[in-house]
């Protein structure tokens, strides 16, 4: 059924395959720019991905200008200020995020620093509030995945207010996301299935929830058939680069439907489990998705049953059957992880304190993500999905 | 086409669609006001916001807007326009206003489908929402709620004598701040 009013919009230019990451310098060549700024991590240092960017320059026109590779898991605002003091110092004239979900919102936000002249974020919260063109942005994925290299929002936290602050805009878009195999071999067994989890939920969700559209539901429907067949192999043999790159395709096509379509009280209490418990957001959307789902049942249970097939379940009667067979799908895909991995199936087992619960539940009623989920989530309501996750 | 083509002249359509739009938010406004001396549940909810905290509805680029302000355990109609707001919750055009204010889509739907924007932070904007929400069931009537809500709230008999006193107040409520 088509909505009765949709948008859908994704300029990214995606480079996907073999030696993918070689062309970066072309990409930097032909937004006009030559002297990049990497943000990127500790992690993504240690595991030799940085060494794998610096060797794409020889031989090209354009040169690194810095490295930040300080970015926390939880980026904030005075990281962000770092970074754009950085682009500015070294004269740089291009960001390039080489990492996570953390590393492209730092970039991001440190681009809207650069771009508006300000180091004050605050008043650039919520949607569309960027006038003008931010500099170029190329997004190197080494996860499969936040999809942030693919998405139109960022977050990070001030310290100093307590505030975790928002940001929307089809402006901080990437121009380019590159997706090279050989980027996301190292993730270890556990990252690999908690960030496959975060991208088979983008893509559920975006699939059931109310700004859904035939657009988005195509890129939704094409990244689940790719994780679904592909995570189990990603974790069970990291060096297939095959398996590794349909990954990263599939998270890249849930953060297009996600970024899209948004998500729902999934990810509303993941973020909560973050943000209170420290949980990694993959693990805790991997734990709720299909408390979720069931939350949704009655309001959106005919749309859910459609993913069935996909997510592995055999036909089965009623729409209600086949949405309830979808979601044990999931919880089976859950168990095969934990038995690989030992990837957390509750909330106790990822180390969520019980009483943290009602904190956990308020936080998340809170999350604007909550608005675009087909139920309604009241705190009650919220408590008691977490309470069954428990 | 013309230099700077512009419409100079709105035309009664489009005078019509503001007026009603207009007249909505003033209602809205003043329906604020009157819930939160009032409605236990409507305290509840904002008994955790910063005292002080500036509010609006409006519509872009220059249509009509309200501000609102909390006091105390109330919310105060300040009037129209915007009074230098924390947060403003914004349609993007006159038609997206008037699709909402008529109830022709509700407030969830108008954010699913873009015609909504939100300036400021994401939480104030979320604790906005559900005490609107909590106006909106003392203001309108259950058969619209059930429509316009994922799940209109089921009201005691406390509440509904609640909201017969509320409505019946409202009109004089609304001529008392219409010049605000």
């Amino acid at each position: 059924m088509i909505p009765q009013y949709y948008e859908f919009y994704c300029p990214v230019k995606i480079l996907s395959g073999l030696k993918a990451l070689s062309n970066l310098p072309y990409e930097m060549g032909l937004l006009g720019t030559h002297k990049a700024l990497i943000v990127t991590d500790q992690g993504v240092v240690g595991a030799g991905l940085i060494k794998l960017v610096e060797s794409v320059f020889e031989g090209s026109q354009c040169e690194i200008g810095a490295v930040f590779d300080q970015t926390p898991p939880d980026s904030s605002i005075q990281v962000v200020r770092e970074v754009a003091k950085l682009f500015t110092d070294e004269g740089c004239d291009c960001f390039v995020a080489v990492g996570g979900g953390s590393s492209m919102d730092t970039a991001k936000c440190a681009n809207m620093m650069v771009t508006e002249g300000t180091d004050d974020l605050m008043n650039l919260q919520g949607v569309e509030r960027l006038k003008k063109p931010v500099k170029p942005f190329i997004a190197v994925p080494t996860t499969a995945g936040t999809g942030s290299e693919v998405t139109v929002a960022a977050v990070i936290y001030d310290e100093k207010t307590k505030v975790k602050m928002g940001f929307t805009s089809y402006r901080l878009l990437p121009n380019v996301a590159i997706l090279d195999p050989k980027m996301t071999v190292t993730m270890p067994p556990k990252i690999t299935a908690a960030t496959a989890m975060d991208a088979l939920t983008h893509a559920v969700e975006a699939y059931y929830c109310l700004q859904k559209n035939p657009v988005s539901d195509a890129f939704a429907v094409a990244a689940i058939k790719l994780i679904v067949d592909n995570v189990i192999a990603c974790v069970e043999n990291g060096k297939d680069e095959t398996a590794r790159l349909a990954m990263a395709n599939g998270a890249l096509l849930a953060g297009i439907s996600f970024s899209n379509s948004m998500v729902g009280v999934v990810h509303a209490l993941a973020h909560a489990c973050g943000g209170v418990c420290r949980v990694p957001h993959g693990v805790a959307n991997g734990i709720l998705l299909p408390w979720g789902m069931e939350n949704n049942l009655e309001k959106a249970g005919e749309t859910i049953a459609e993913l069935a097939p996909l997510l592995g379940a055999a036909a089965s009667g009623s729409p209600m059957d086949e949405a309830r067979a979808a979601i044990q799908a999931v919880r089976e895909i859950g168990a095969r992880l934990k038995d690989l991995c030992g990837f957390p199936t509750t909330l106790r087992e990822a180390g969520v304190a019980e009483g943290s619960l009602e904190a956990v539940a308020k936080a998340a009623i809170n999350d604007g993500t909550i608005t675009l989920n087909p139920e309604d989530v009241t705190y009650e309501v919220a408590l008691e999905i977490l309470r069954k996750a428990y | 086409m013309k230099q700077g083509h512009g419409v100079q002249k709105l035309s009664m359509s489009y005078r019509s669609k503001r007026a009603v739009v207009s007249t909505s938010l003033v209602t809205s406004g003043v329906a604020f006001e009157l819930v939160s001396k009032h409605s236990p549940e409507l305290k509840a909810e904002i008994a955790d916001w910063e005292d002080g905290r500036v509010f609006s509805l409006g519509v872009l680029p220059d249509g009509p807007s309200i501000s609102l302000k909390k006091e105390g355990d109330r919310i105060r109609y300040l009037g129209k326009g915007y009074k230098d707001p924390k947060l403003k919750l914004l349609f993007k055009n006159i038609d997206c206003a008037h699709l909402l204010m008529t109830g022709k889509m509700s407030s969830d739907a108008a954010f699913a489908q873009h015609r909504t924007i939100l300036h400021g932070n994401i939480v104030d904007a979320m604790q906005t929402s559900r005490a609107m929400a909590i106006v909106q069931s003392y203001l309108l009537p259950g058969s619209v709620l059930n429509k316009s809500m994922k799940r209109a709230p089921k009201m005691t008999r406390a509440q509904r004598l609640l909201k017969a006193r509320i409505m019946a107040t409202l009109g004089i409520a609304i001529l008392a701040n219409i010049r605000k």
